[in-house]
């Protein structure tokens, strides 16, 4: 393994991808991870007023008919929005946004989501359409970031933890917060990024703990905690789960998206829960929770396959989870424990992961530099692939791994070069199902037609083969792009294709044949 | 020239052996050999997506609760609805489905649900896809374990096909995954840009043991079924009107996939758009009647080639929608629903089970008489020859003598 790949396969893994200049620097990977923690210490939050939608508030019309009131359970249910629009007057809705604060009745900065039943169907448009502009500002943030921050490594793992502590929420001010208290914890401490989310309104309601009460436990957040976040299946029993229910009750949100106690919905009675009885609090429950070495080794295996190999290897994972327990849940301690191991650059765990579409796009942009007229199709490309931020398929986040590829969307990720670079055309119609935002958008609305413009920041790049003869480039080249080792026919087929193409046009051809190829769907 | 009709019965075998590559004949021979014992049956689920307002698509047209419940939405006798029995009635949008019922080639299937419903769409629509509890996740779909349990050999992806630009997690399984295409020629077209065909050309591995040899692979696979498809599927050209609707330029692909011989077992086709909060009458009528003159086409056409006793059409909807109306002159969401079945060998035609009971709710929601996953099992056992048992997860029990 050269030093260029091992500096390589650290920027994929612990960030979105190296950039030309981060191999060329001559620095060992030692130094590269050093760096890259350094510059992860700082937080940022993600945030712009577009992305913080006001809600409507309706008028209040003297005489008229009372608000048929909702079962709550309707209310506390969740969507986001599932929907695409591409169509031309796409941004004009986006510019829509003040407009719709100045409606009478709104009332700006006080986040109060409405019962939709109560709104008139243009007000239920109009603040569907708000929600989802909302979360394709989130989204778009998200992946600006991914591409350009420097805290590379801190965006990685809050897109880990993203997947981990996966939450998918109607309202898009309560997910942003969820995704900056994990964006903050991301690199912390385990226990308190834990007892953050568990705090975080988004996921209460989620997993429905506003209906954890003392008189009916719901036992959802109950046993996701403990299924999902903490120690896994197999290591509770289904009374772990009601006791722990029990533990839950009384936690809530306030109207201002603030955690709130609930004190008399709380079961103060005692609880047993793994083996020990008291009258345990929730925050117990997660400290007990910690006191488990499983949860030190369910956190660890899941960490490394995300970040070495999908199939988990004891050898290298007991170690780190022994360690990760004893440094009573460092994380920053725990990523450099891995990335500094010697089976980490091991070509057995190197251009073997399948990218993830998030990761596949992101990669994209940070290492070529890419600059988007319009970003908004990257949604589109999100969706089609199966992998859009903030609406993860379920609780337990994306799956993952060799389920990323199916025919058609190993066929649209080997078309997507053609479609960024060369101006190609994306033919593909999103499924309108999982849509409570936009109900009924016309197909044209639901499909990608549009040619996207995009930069190609190519001077890097050529910087890069500046001293490298000609014939060799495309080799060059393809060290740098792909990290699964060229099948030889295709590094002669890339050749091919770039010496057909005019002189100017070579290099762009060069990258968008390697970025076609299935060798570039690995990292 | 031989007309059509012969032309097809004698080509429909060969036509594999005529256009497909060479090399890639051994793929396909395995594939079609290796399928399950579904003795040529194969089943047809159609996806109404948003969720249906059961209720308003079979209606219970005698049940004064009914009316009750939806002052202005419920649909009355004189607004032409299509009685089924003394109970039931279709939805006045939907006679072509009332001329299949009278010829006892659809049953009604009430009150389908799962215990503690989820009413978000996303998450309903999980649970019918991967068949799963409420209370669990399960990360393939039902129809995609299908495939792996029937299938786990099969080197070619088209045994499950989805007339969709993406792939549904109903069609995912552990290791087969079905193939989603709008169109064969479509499909075709994009194995043919250049660089992809030259890359898919290559010597594919033989097995996946590395990721790189999946993605070949799973390359490799999708070439070759592209081509058969194409390929086969010019044999049959559809001469039957469908309606100028996606869902049924969908169901058109469809019917001409199955009357060229194509070796799917399983399609998967979906109508959306029911998310009917606001004014339903209008926009559910409209799909209802997309629903309807798609599926009466779609008959039309399998009948004339002789497919449709092997064809078996099952509808769902992640959840149906409560039973009071709403302030728009809509539905919020609900819970149980019907499915609807469509086939030429039905064993039991006409309604299967008791009518919704609107007189014992679930604080204003239907209560589910039957689980889903009992349908599932019997048409996995019953049509498909499968174990249900083993795809579902746990044993459900099935509806004798139906399908």
């Amino acid at each position: 393994m050269t030093t260029q790949k091992r500096i390589q396969h650290l920027y994929w893994r612990a960030g979105f991808g190296p950039r030309p200049e981060d191999v060329d620097a001559d620095m060992s990977p030692r130094k590269a991870l050093r760096k890259l923690l350094r510059e992860s210490e700082k937080f940022e939050p993600l945030d712009s007023p577009l992305m913080r939608y006001t809600e409507i508030k309706p008028p209040f019309v003297a005489g008229s008919a009372p608000a048929p009131v909702m079962d709550s359970r309707v209310t506390g249910m969740t969507t986001t929005p599932d929907q695409m629009a591409t169509s031309a007057n796409t941004s004009a809705t986006v510019a829509g946004l003040a407009p719709r604060a100045l409606l009478a009745g709104s009332t700006p900065g006080r986040p109060m989501l409405l019962r939709r039943s109560q709104l008139t169907p243009q007000q239920r448009k109009m603040e569907n359409e708000g929600i989802r502009d909302a979360f394709y500002q989130m989204n778009l943030g998200w992946m600006e970031r991914m591409a350009n921050s420097l805290a590379q490594l801190r965006e990685k793992m809050t897109f880990f933890w993203h997947g981990h502590f996966a939450c998918r929420v109607r309202q898009p001010v309560t997910a942003l917060q969820l995704n900056n208290t994990i964006r903050q914890l991301a690199l912390g401490n385990f226990g308190d990024l834990l007892l953050a989310v568990s705090k975080e309104p988004a996921m209460l309601q989620f997993l429905n703990n506003q209906q954890n009460r003392k008189q009916h436990p719901n036992e959802n957040f109950a046993r996701e905690v403990m299924e999902l976040f903490t120690i896994g299946r197999g290591n509770y029993t289904e009374h772990d789960v009601k006791e722990a229910a029990r533990a839950f009750t009384g936690w809530s949100s306030d109207e201002q998206h603030q955690f709130i106690f609930r004190e008399k919905q709380h079961d103060t009675g005692s609880k047993t829960f793994i083996g020990r009885t008291g009258n345990f609090s929730g925050e117990d429950i997660l400290t007990i929770l910690l006191e488990q070495p499983k949860t030190a080794e369910f956190i660890t295996t899941k960490l490394y396959r995300f970040f070495v190999n999908d199939t988990p290897s004891p050898a290298h994972i007991q170690p780190l989870a022994q360690a990760f327990y004893k440094s009573h849940y460092d994380i920053s301690a725990l990523l450099e424990q891995m990335f500094s191991a010697d089976w980490f650059y091991e070509a057995a765990n190197v251009g073997n992961r399948i990218k993830s579409p998030i990761e596949l796009l992101a990669g994209i942009k940070r290492t070529l530099g890419v600059q988007m007229e319009d970003p908004k199709p990257l949604i589109g490309y999100e969706k089609a692939l199966g992998q859009t931020l903030f609406e993860p398929p379920n609780v337990a986040g994306w799956p993952g791994g060799r389920n990323w590829i199916d025919s058609s969307s190993l066929l649209l990720r080997l078309q997507l070069p053609q479609v960024l670079f060369k101006n190609a055309q994306f033919n593909v119609a999103l499924k309108e199902d999982e849509n409570d935002i936009l109900p009924s958008v016309a197909k044209a609305d639901r499909t990608f037609r549009q040619q996207v413009k995009t930069h190609l920041e190519l001077k890097p790049i050529a910087a890069f083969l500046a001293k490298i003869p000609e014939d060799q480039q495309a080799a060059k080249l393809s060290e740098f792009l792909l990290q699964a080792p060229i099948r030889p026919e295709n590094l002669v087929l890339v050749q091919q294709t770039a010496a057909k193409a005019p002189v100017e046009a070579r290099l762009k051809t060069m990258i968008t044949s390697l970025l076609a190829l299935p060798e570039y769907q690995l990292m | 020239m031989t007309n059509r009709r012969d032309f097809l019965k004698t080509s429909v075998l060969a036509s594999s052996l005529l256009f497909v590559p060479k090399f890639l004949h051994a793929l396909d021979r395995q594939g079609v050999a290796r399928l399950g014992n579904s003795n040529g049956r194969r089943l047809v689920v159609i996806q109404l997506g948003g969720g249906n307002d059961g209720l308003n698509t079979i209606v219970p047209y005698r049940n004064d609760l009914y009316y009750k419940a939806r002052p202005t939405l419920a649909l009355r006798e004189q607004s032409g609805l299509l009685t089924l029995n003394d109970d039931l009635a279709l939805n006045p949008a939907m006679t072509k489905l009332k001329a299949l019922y009278d010829e006892g080639r659809m049953g009604v299937l009430n009150s389908v649900g799962y215990p503690n419903p989820d009413r978000s769409h996303f998450r309903s629509m999980d649970i019918w896809q991967s068949g799963s509890a409420a209370d669990q996740v399960v990360t393939t779909g039902w129809l995609g374990r299908y495939l792996d349990s029937n299938c786990a050999e099969c080197q070619v992806p088209y045994t499950g096909v989805e007339v969709d630009d993406t792939l549904s997690l109903a069609m995912k399984g552990g290791q087969r995954k079905g193939l989603a295409l709008k169109n064969p020629e479509k499909f075709h077209q994009i194995t043919q840009n250049h660089f992809i065909a030259q890359v898919s050309g290559e010597q594919a591995p033989s097995n996946a043991s590395s990721e790189l040899d999946y993605l070949y692979k799973t390359l490799a696979e999708t070439s070759s079924s592209a081509e058969y498809l194409y390929q086969t599927s010019k044999v049959y050209k559809s001469s039957v009107t469908y309606p100028n609707t996606e869902f049924g330029r969908n169901l058109k692909t469809t019917a001409e996939l199955i009357n060229s011989g194509i070796e799917t077992r399983v399609f998967y086709v979906s109508l959306s758009g029911f998310d009917t909060h606001v004014r339903q009458h209008e926009q559910q009528g409209k799909l209802l009647g997309d629903l309807a003159e798609g599926l009466g086409a779609f008959t039309e056409d399998l009948q004339k080639s002789g497919q449709f006793d092997s064809t078996l059409v099952m509808t769902f909807s992640e959840f149906g929608r409560r039973v009071q109306q709403n302030a728009s002159n809509g539905t919020d969401h609900g819970t149980a629903n019907n499915m609807m079945l469509l086939g030429g060998a039905l064993r039991k035609p006409g309604i299967l089970n008791a009518a919704p009971d609107l007189a014992n709710l679930d604080q204003g929601d239907l209560r589910y008489q039957l689980d889903f996953r009992s349908v599932y099992a019997t048409v996995l056992r019953d049509w498909l020859g499968a174990n249900d048992t083993a795809i579902l997860g746990s044993e459900f029990e099935r509806l004798s003598g139906i399908v």
